[in-house]
């Protein structure tokens, strides 16, 4: 279809050579008036490159079939373009006439067809750097797993999700209604819809680049067959010595490595193996619905994530090694690559600092233990004992009831009393086992936070369960209170309607109720006191517990790596892109020869970089869900009435550091065969293990890319 | 005097391009551009000289280990250098005036205040928002950030995303005021272009006008 508004769009690759000299523009013509640039030939015929391109002498000695970079730009040839420099000289309607200078920036081009010209000029993304750019930003996370959490149902946080979801229905309802706004029936034209080819072009252009200027010299002069021939003599010759290593090399790499190959790959079966044997452990559930050991421990929790991500680094690998077997503009795999290293270089700096913290603690296991115990038997012993002894005996002036405070001051007493009694016992074994977590840190900082993140929950367990006793009676109380308010007004609460009936009492039952009335409100007061020293208890303990899981998602999944290529590279993690127009050089007069060329604008294609705020999504997420969990009215009121408030389900809070790992992690069986399908393509031994950040060092391909 | 109420700039190389820009600096002359760079000179001067009475404050505390005096002038790029000159700047009678604040005002006051005063040297002065219009790519809209910190903030929308263009309106406080509105397809919220400074109603069409004649291609003929 051709264009009939004339407008004519050239990506212009930046560093495309500015000379004098006459050459020919190659490069994908998308439609008609759309052409992207992808060099420019010097020194050759128009004809022989329109036929080099046909024949496919130009894509000579590529390291992969040119094909796949066809089907990704999705072009079935390359094209000439167009001259540059050559004034005069006749073309075909649609070709375009380009002057460059090494004095002018932009180049300066005329086409018969075009009324209007864009030139968009971009920098190409060096792929041997895993640099590209993308339209939509890069995803740090693995996006198989819904972003829905899974609440038990009728608990405080299903009832969010509810009304979440009704606010959902309703934007979604608004955004339909949105849909009739469309003034302008607007049909994509074929510029439009390139868009995403274009991109992949770019992406695609340094290599392509880089195959033509090599086989630039098969255009043309010399006869194809002598050439290839004294190349390949001068080739053999200088390679003599460099036979003789890569024949040693070869006995290496026959007898020696599969040897070490496959021992290395029992052994990560067998470790694979051992993994899903504990993960069974970790994961198993009595009942469907009941909680699995990950779930209530953080240890098991963080022993669980390590477990899955040995288990899913195989697979990643060899996803990345397979990146070797294509175009490296194929950009496919660098986020997988990114969410690899990631991922690795986060378990080593982990078990680096676990082996500094660990050390310490080793040093010092007596001294910890005994302050640890010095603190254990002051905060949660002395100073609750105080607490209820002052709560006892009429705290800040307020006169509670004797005998009630009294029977409940006893019972709390009475119960701290043993469990300070256990605690003595405990005293001794305390440094074995810090001695313990000290040891376990070698295993990373992180297990030694579980691990004291669990202690905390075990050597607090008599707050715990003083908090939910006391929310037990104080809520009892509350909703005994509510019903005879009611009676007190000569109501009553309809159960099957749910709502207030009036109701006629007898004499007695008004009596009888109002004395009990009386007397509850009278009690409350006493009640609310222990209950409320034991929910401020709960909910230090809960938030330190926070924050320990806090520091926990930090080790385990902030994002060191990409903050990293975002400071070293930020081409790396492209986040879209943008144009930026430029001003028009004034050419009139500057080439008497060439025709004066239509209006045209220079726009330059730049790629954006990740925002930090994206790369800290995560963060936000999680942090959004904790204030939902714990700011909400609804908890608040659940913490005015005494009902139970459920700590935060740790499949919500962890779902940030479970965001790297897939949703249902692959078999045994399917990671044996992963690892020996690889098995039959594998030519040039073990180096290849080790150079895995796309830089190729083959000695065929001595190719050295500068900064 | 510096800053002026939010005009349009219209930048049209070639019919199918179009960058409107609407900012409330105003046209660049001399005098401005002197006032300008004073200005700027002036936030350079109240930064440093925070800064210098926030590292008095740090000498007068417990942390620091005190400056020793430099017998001869050292290599002008070393680090010697720097503390050579540190050494002669808190040494000087500026410097001990400076010493003198730093003892008057206790650090919860002081550091609070430096930084709202480092963070308020480094906002702009004018806004600047852009609508980029290019036919057969879609348009950009991009807004400056409010502090030299930062760059501005660039989205781009391809054509086939965009659903529909309009101007529409809106209360804001006590006043009504005028947005021009993309609609993305399959986007839950609109993109307002414009929205720091949400210029006036002429300006929006001016510019609604000009994105609907050039993003478009004209429709074809019958025939």
């Amino acid at each position: 279809m051709p264009e009939h508004d004339g407008l004519m769009r050239i990506f212009w690759p930046v560093d495309v050579p500015r000379s004098n000299s006459p050459g020919i523009i190659v490069g994908w013509r998308n439609s008609g008036l759309d052409v992207f640039v992808v060099a420019i030939l010097e020194d050759v015929d128009a004809r022989s490159v329109e036929n080099a391109l046909k024949v496919g002498t130009l894509f000579r000695n590529a390291s992969h079939p040119i094909e796949r970079i066809y089907a990704l730009c999705g072009q079935s040839a390359m094209h000439v373009l167009g001259l540059a420099n050559s004034p005069g000289v006749e073309i075909e309607n649609l070709q375009m006439h380009a002057t460059t200078r090494p004095n002018l920036k932009t180049p300066q081009i005329s086409c018969a067809r075009a009324a209007t010209i864009q030139i968009i000029m971009f920098d190409r993304p060096l792929p041997t750097r895993m640099q590209y750019i993308s339209l939509s930003s890069i995803s740090l996370a693995l996006g198989d797993k819904s972003e829905m959490a899974i609440h038990e149902p009728g608990s405080v946080d299903a009832e969010e999700e509810r009304e979440e979801m009704k606010d959902r229905q309703r934007t979604k309802k608004l955004v339909e209604k949105l849909k009739f706004h469309t003034v302008t029936n607007h049909r994509p034209s074929q510029k439009e819809l390139a868009l995403r080819r274009i991109v992949n072009q770019i992406n695609c252009s340094w290599e392509l680049h880089k195959l033509l200027q090599k086989n630039i010299s098969l255009v043309g002069r010399r006869s194809r067959r002598s050439l290839s021939v004294s190349e390949r003599v001068v080739e053999s010759a200088t390679t003599m010595r460099d036979f003789v290593l890569v024949a040693i090399w070869q006995i290496i790499t026959v007898y020696i490595y599969p040897i070490l190959r496959r021992g290395f790959v029992i052994g990560l079966l067998c470790h694979r193996v051992a993994a899903e044997a504990l993960l069974l452990v970790l994961e198993w559930r009595a009942k469907p619905d009941y909680a699995a050991l990950k779930d209530i421990s953080a240890t098991a929790q963080q022993v669980e994530i390590r477990l899955q991500q040995f288990c899913f680094w195989p697979h990643q690998y060899v996803t990345l090694r397979k990146r070797k077997d294509d175009w490296q503009s194929v950009t496919d795999s660098h986020p997988e690559y990114i969410r690899f290293y990631q991922s690795l270089w986060l378990v080593l700096n982990d078990i680096i600092i676990g082996i500094a913290l660990g050390s310490y603690i080793i040093d010092h296991h007596e001294f910890l233990a005994e302050r640890i115990s010095e603190i254990l038997s002051l905060y949660s012993i002395a100073a609750l004992q105080r607490t209820i002894d002052w709560l006892m005996d009429w705290p800040a002036g307020l006169k509670l009831n004797n005998e009630l405070a009294a029977f409940l001051g006893d019972l709390f007493l009475w119960v701290i009393d043993h469990w300070s009694n256990c605690i003595e016992a405990l005293r001794p074994v305390l440094p074995h086992i810090i001695l313990f977590i000290g040891f376990s840190s070698f295993a990373g900082a992180s297990m030694p936070i579980a691990l004291f993140s669990d202690m905390l929950s075990i050597l607090t367990l008599h707050i715990y369960s003083f908090y939910l006793a006391s929310a037990r009676i104080f809520n009892w109380q509350y909703t005994i209170l509510l019903s005879l308010f009611q009676l007190f007004r000569g109501k009553k609460h309809n159960v099957l309607r749910k709502r207030i009936d009036s109701c006629d009492y007898d004499l007695d039952q008004l009596l009888l109720g109002t004395i009990l009335f009386t007397l509850l409100f009278f009690l409350l007061p006493t009640v609310v006191v222990f209950y409320l020293t034991f929910a401020c208890s709960r909910m230090a303990i809960i938030s330190l517990k926070a924050a320990l899981d806090t520091l926990l998602a930090c080790l385990n999944h902030f994002p060191l790596f990409a903050l990293m290529l975002r400071i070293k590279d930020s081409q790396r993690l492209p986040g879209g892109i943008c144009f930026e127009l430029r001003d028009t050089q004034q050419f009139s007069g500057l080439f008497p020869n060439v025709p004066t060329p239509p209006p045209t604008s220079y726009i330059f294609l730049k790629s954006v970089p990740l925002t930090f705020r994206a790369m800290f999504h995560q963060y936000f997420q999680l942090g959004h869900r904790i204030r939902k969990h714990y700011l909400s009215p609804r908890v608040l009121l659940c913490l005015a009435t005494g009902k139970f408030v459920p700590p935060i389900h740790r499949k919500n809070l962890y779902s940030l550091q479970y965001s790297m790992l897939p949703a249902r992690r692959a078999g045994i069986m399917d990671m044996w065969h992963a690892l020996t399908a690889q098995t039959p393509a594998k030519k040039s031994g073990l180096y290849d293990n080790l150079k895995v950040n796309g830089k190729r060092l083959n000695g065929s391909g001595r190719r050295h890319y500068g900064h | 005097m510096l800053t002026v109420a939010p005009h349009l700039r219209t930048r049209r190389p070639s019919p199918t391009t179009v960058e409107y820009t609407v900012s409330t600096s105003p046209p660049p002359t001399l005098p401005l551009r002197l006032l300008l760079g004073l200005t700027i000179l002036l936030r350079v001067t109240i930064g440093l000289s925070v800064l210098l009475l926030l590292y008095s404050k740090f000498l007068l505390s417990d942390y620091s280990t005190p400056l020793e005096p430099y017998s001869s002038r050292p290599q002008l790029q070393s680090n010697a250098f720097i503390w050579y000159l540190a050494y002669n700047l808190t040494t000087s009678r500026l410097g001990a005036l400076f010493t003198h604040l730093a003892t008057l005002t206790p650090p919860i006051v002081l550091l609070p205040a430096s930084f709202t005063i480092l963070y308020l040297l480094s906002l702009r002065l004018h806004t600047t928002e852009s609508l980029l219009v290019l036919r057969g790519l879609g348009i950009q809209t991009s807004s400056s950030s409010s502090t030299f910190l930062s760059g501005s903030t660039t989205r781009f929308i391809p054509t086939e995303k965009i659903q529909d263009i309009f101007v529409n309106e809106a209360f804001r406080g006590f006043e009504v005021r005028y947005y021009l509105v993309v609609v993305v397809e399959g986007e839950e919220s609109v993109v307002v272009v414009f929205p720091r400074l949400l210029p006036r109603r002429q300006i929006l069409e001016t510019v609604w006008r000009g994105v609907r004649g050039c993003l478009f291609e004209p429709e074809e003929k019958a025939g």
